[in-house]
C-alpha cells in the first residue's frame, strides 16, 4: 500500500489545499501519473502516484487544507486490508440512515457535526465548535457539550475562548478564510519579521544612463525592457562580491550560496508571489528581462512550477510603478536581504554648485543585522547604485 | 370519573349535543336501524327517532352532499362515512364545496357539519379498508381535523366539533372503539386547535397522533426505565394545529420525534417537522425523526400489517437515534 502524503516543498510551507482528484476512488494508477492537484504555499503542482495499483481512499475533500506530511490518499492492490486508523469508525455508520451506499462512505475530516442549538450556543458564548468533542450520535456536537465547555471556560478560560465578549462588539461586514497564497505570504511574511534583525538603509541613484542604455536595448531588440531587470541584474553583480548578502542563517549556521538566484516579487490578483530567475548574475539584462515577463505571465495565470518558485537566494521589489518614492520591505525567509525601489523620478541635483535635473530612483535595503552589519550592507548598496549609474559593466 | 369505550364516549357526545340543541341531526351508512358498525350511534335511533337519526343510501358523496345542503339550511349535521378509504368518493363535496361556501360568499354562508369516519389500519382490514391519509384534509383550507386518541378526548373534541361553524372531519381510530379510559361526569367540551401533553419529559419531544399516542406512551414508560424522559404531546386537531405547545416543548427538550399512522411521504410528520424547523431552528440539538408508516399500500397478513403499523419499539428506536 502506498501512502501519498502532503509534500512539503519549500522549507517555510507548513500546509497544503487539495484542489483537485485527477484520479477517482478504485480507478487504476501507474507510478508517475498526477493523481491530485495541491495549491501550496506559492503555486499549484501536480502530484504524483508513487507505485502502480488501485485508487483505494481519498482522504479529503477538494478544497481542504492539510497539514504537510498527513497521509491524503492511499493507492494499493484491491484487496489489500487498509490501514486500521484508516477504516471507516464505527461510529459514522450511526449518522447515517437505512441507505447502504451511504454508510460506506469514507470518513471526510472536515468541521465536526453539530446540532443547531450547539451552534447557536457556542456562538453566543463565543467559542470555537472546533475545540469542542461531540458526544451525540456519530460524534456529533450536542448541547450538553457546549454547556460542558461553557462551564469550562469559567474555570479555564484559556483552553477554548477564542473570541472575545467585547470583540463581538464590532460588526463583521465579511470574513475571509486566509489561505493559498494570502496565506502563505502571512506565514511566511510574519515568520521573517520574526526571526530577523532588519534594518533599512537607502541610497539615491542616477538613472539616466539606465534610462538610455534601456532606449537602446529596446531599439535593438524591438522588446520592452523593464527597469527592474536592470536593478535585478545590478544586484545580482553586487552580491558577486557580497557574498555575506547572499545567504541565510539556519539556526547557527550561516550558508553563504554558491550561486546568485535573484527572487522577483510579483503581484497577482491572488497574491504575492516570488519566482526566481537562476543563477541571476551570469545573465545578460535582455535575457532577465525576458524572464521576468515570463514569469509574471505565468504568475497570472497561476501557473508557476515549485521550481519557479524555490532556490531564490536574495530578492529584488519594485513599487515604484504605484507611485512608491522609498519603502522598506519585509525580507523574503531564509534570506538574508532583499532590495526595493521606488518610483524614477526628475529630481533637483546639485553637480558642481549647478541645480540640475536628474532621474533618480532611491533604493532601500533591508538586511538581517544577525548576519552582516552596516558597514558591509551599505558597501552592498554602494555597489548596486555604481552599477545602475554606470550600466557598461552590467553585462 | 366514569370508565367508558372510545364508542361509548362519542356516543354520549352525539347524544348529549342532540338533547342540547335540536338543530343536530345524524345520516350515514347502517347508523339507524344497525346503530353503526361500530355501534357508536346505539340506542339513538330509538331514543331520537328517523327525522333525527337518518340511514342513507350506499352513496358518500350523496351524504356529504346532503349534510353541506342541512347545514347550509340551517341544521348541524353530523354525517358518518364508514371508512375512511371512502372518504375520497366525497373528497369534492368536502374540500370544494363545504370548505369553500363561507369564504365564497363573503362570509354570508355558513356550513356548520361533521363529517365523522374512522381508519381501520391494525385491524386486518386490508389495503382498502385501513387507509389514513389526514393530510389530504389538512391540504384545504377551510376545514377542520380533529384526531382523537382516547375516550376523554373523542367526547369533549367531538361535542366542540359539532358546536363549531366550520366544516370539521372528524377522524377516529377503529382500533380505539373497545379500549377504555376515564371519562368526566358530566358536560365538558375539549376546544379544538389545543394540543394535550399526554406525558411530560425532558429530554425529547414524542408527537404522537391517534392510535399512536399510544405507543408513544408505552415507549416513553420503557424509555422513562433507561432514563430517558419522553414528553408525549397529542396534538388532538392537526387543523388548527397549536404549534406553539410543540415548539415550547421541543425549546426544551431539543428533539422532536413526529409518530402517525399516516405513510412517511408528505404526512403529519413531515408538516410539523417543517414547521418545526421554521420556527425553532436554533432549539433543535439532533435531527427531526418520523415514526410513520411506510410508503407502501397496506399489507393484508397480519404479521405483515403488525410489521408495517408505527409501534412503541420504532418510537424507542427512533429515539435512541437521537439519544445515542
Amino acid at each position: 500500500m502506498f501512502k501519498i502524503a502532503m509534500p512539503r516543498l519549500d522549507p517555510a510551507m507548513q500546509s497544503g489545499k487539495i484542489v483537485e482528484w485527477l484520479k477517482k476512488e478504485g480507478e487504476r494508477v501507474e507510478s508517475d501519473v498526477p493523481i491530485v492537484r495541491i495549491e501550496g504555499e506559492k503555486t499549484t503542482f501536480e502530484v504524483d502516484s508513487p507505485g502502480p495499483g488501485i485508487v483505494r481512499r481519498l482522504l479529503f475533500e477538494p478544497g481542504t487544507d492539510v497539514q504537510v506530511g498527513q497521509t491524503i490518499a492511499l493507492v494499493g492492490a484491491p484487496d489489500e486490508p487498509l490501514p486500521v486508523e484508516l477504516e471507516v469508525p464505527e461510529t459514522s455508520q450511526v449518522v447515517v440512515t437505512e441507505r447502504e451506499t451511504v454508510v460506506s462512505a469514507v470518513p471526510r475530516i472536515q468541521e465536526a457535526a453539530a446540532s443547531p442549538v450547539a451552534r447557536k450556543m457556542a456562538r453566543e458564548a463565543g467559542l470555537d465548535l472546533s475545540k469542542i468533542k461531540g458526544s451525540g450520535p456519530g460524534g456529533r456536537i450536542v448541547r450538553e457539550d457546549v454547556q460542558k465547555a461553557i462551564e469550562q471556560m469559567k474555570t479555564r478560560p484559556e483552553a477554548i475562548v477564542v473570541s472575545a465578549q467585547v470583540a463581538r462588539a464590532v460588526p463583521i461586514a465579511k470574513t475571509i478564510k486566509l489561505a493559498g497564497k494570502r496565506k502563505a505570504t502571512a506565514e511566511r511574511l510574519l515568520y521573517g519579521f520574526h526571526t530577523s534583525v532588519p534594518v533599512t538603509i537607502t541610497m539615491e541613484a542616477r538613472m539616466e544612463a539606465v534610462i538610455d542604455q534601456r532606449k537602446d536595448l529596446q531599439k535593438r531588440t524591438g522588446e520592452e525592457i523593464s527597469v527592474t531587470a536592470y536593478v535585478v541584474k545590478a544586484a545580482a553583480k553586487a552580491l558577486e562580491d557580497h557574498q555575506m548578502i547572499n545567504s541565510s542563517l539556519e539556526g547557527d549556521e550561516l550558508r553563504l550560496y554558491g550561486d546568485v538566484n535573484v527572487a522577483v516579487a510579483i503581484n497577482t490578483p491572488d497574491g504575492l508571489v516570488a519566482p526566481v530567475i537562476p543563477q541571476t548574475n551570469k545573465k545578460p539584462v535582455l535575457e532577465i528581462s525576458r524572464g521576468i515577463r515570463e514569469l509574471t505571465e505565468r504568475a497570472m495565470q497561476n501557473r508557476l512550477t515549485v521550481s519557479d518558485l524555490t532556490g531564490g537566494t536574495f530578492t529584488v521589489t519594485n513599487l515604484g510603478g504605484y507611485g512608491v518614492e522609498l519603502f522598506a520591505p519585509v525580507i523574503n525567509p531564509p534570506q538574508c536581504a532583499i532590495l526595493g525601489f521606488g518610483r524614477t523620478s526628475e529630481k533637483p541635483v546639485i553637480v558642481e554648485k549647478q541645480v540640475r535635473v536628474a532621474s533618480v530612483t532611491t533604493l532601500s535595503l533591508v538586511f538581517d543585522h544577525r548576519i552582516v552589519d552596516g558597514v558591509p550592507a551599505a558597501q552592498f548598496l554602494e555597489r548596486v547604485k555604481e552599477l545602475l549609474e554606470d550600466p557598461t559593466r552590467l553585462d | 370519573m366514569l370508565e367508558l369505550t372510545y364508542a361509548d364516549a362519542l356516543r354520549e357526545a352525539l347524544r348529549e349535543e342532540m338533547l342540547r340543541d335540536p338543530r343536530v341531526v345524524l345520516m350515514g351508512e347502517e347508523i339507524g336501524v344497525f346503530e353503526g358498525v361500530y355501534k357508536v350511534t346505539r340506542g339513538l335511533l330509538k331514543e331520537f327517532g328517523p327525522e333525527r337519526v337518518r340511514d342513507t343510501p350506499i352513496s358518500e358523496a350523496a351524504i356529504a352532499g346532503a349534510a353541506i345542503g342541512a347545514a347550509l339550511a340551517g341544521l348541524k349535521p353530523v354525517a358518518e362515512i364508514m371508512y375512511m378509504d371512502f372518504l375520497p368518493i366525497c373528497l369534492d363535496q368536502i374540500a370544494t364545496q363545504a370548505a369553500k361556501m363561507h369564504f365564497m360568499s363573503g362570509g354570508k354562508l355558513k356550513v356548520p357539519m361533521v363529517l365523522r369516519t374512522q381508519y381501520s389500519l391494525g385491524r386486518v382490514h386490508g389495503a382498502q379498508h385501513s387507509q389514513f391519509f389526514p393530510s389530504w384534509l389538512f391540504q384545504v383550507p377551510g376545514l377542520k381535523v380533529v384526531l382523537p386518541s382516547t375516550p376523554h378526548d373523542a367526547k369533549g373534541l367531538l361535542k366542540a366539533a359539532i358546536r363549531d361553524e366550520d366544516p370539521v372531519v372528524f377522524i377516529e381510530s377503529g382500533v380505539l372503539y373497545r379500549t377504555k379510559g376515564p371519562v368526566p361526569h358530566g358536560e365538558y367540551v375539549t376546544p379544538l386547535g389545543q394540543c394535550d401533553i399526554k406525558k411530560k419529559g425532558d429530554d425529547i419531544t414524542i408527537v404522537a397522533v391517534s392510535r399512536v399516542v399510544h405507543e408513544a406512551l408505552a415507549a416513553a414508560s420503557k424509555l422513562d426505565e433507561q432514563e430517558v424522559t419522553a414528553e408525549v404531546i397529542d396534538p388532538r386537531t392537526i387543523q388548527p394545529l397549536d404549534l406553539a405547545t410543540i415548539l415550547e416543548s421541543v425549546k426544551r427538550t431539543g428533539r422532536l420525534i413526529i409518530a402517525s399512522d399516516d405513510v412517511k411521504s408528505g404526512g403529519i410528520g413531515s408538516e410539523i417537522a417543517a414547521r418545526v424547523v421554521e420556527e425553532a431552528f436554533d432549539s433543535l440539538d439532533a435531527p427531526i425523526l418520523r415514526v410513520a408508516s411506510p410508503d407502501t399500500p397496506i399489507p393484508f397478513s397480519p404479521p405483515l400489517e403488525q410489521a408495517y403499523i408505527p409501534n412503541a419499539q420504532k418510537i424507542i428506536e427512533a429515539v435512541k437515534k437521537l439519544t445515542g
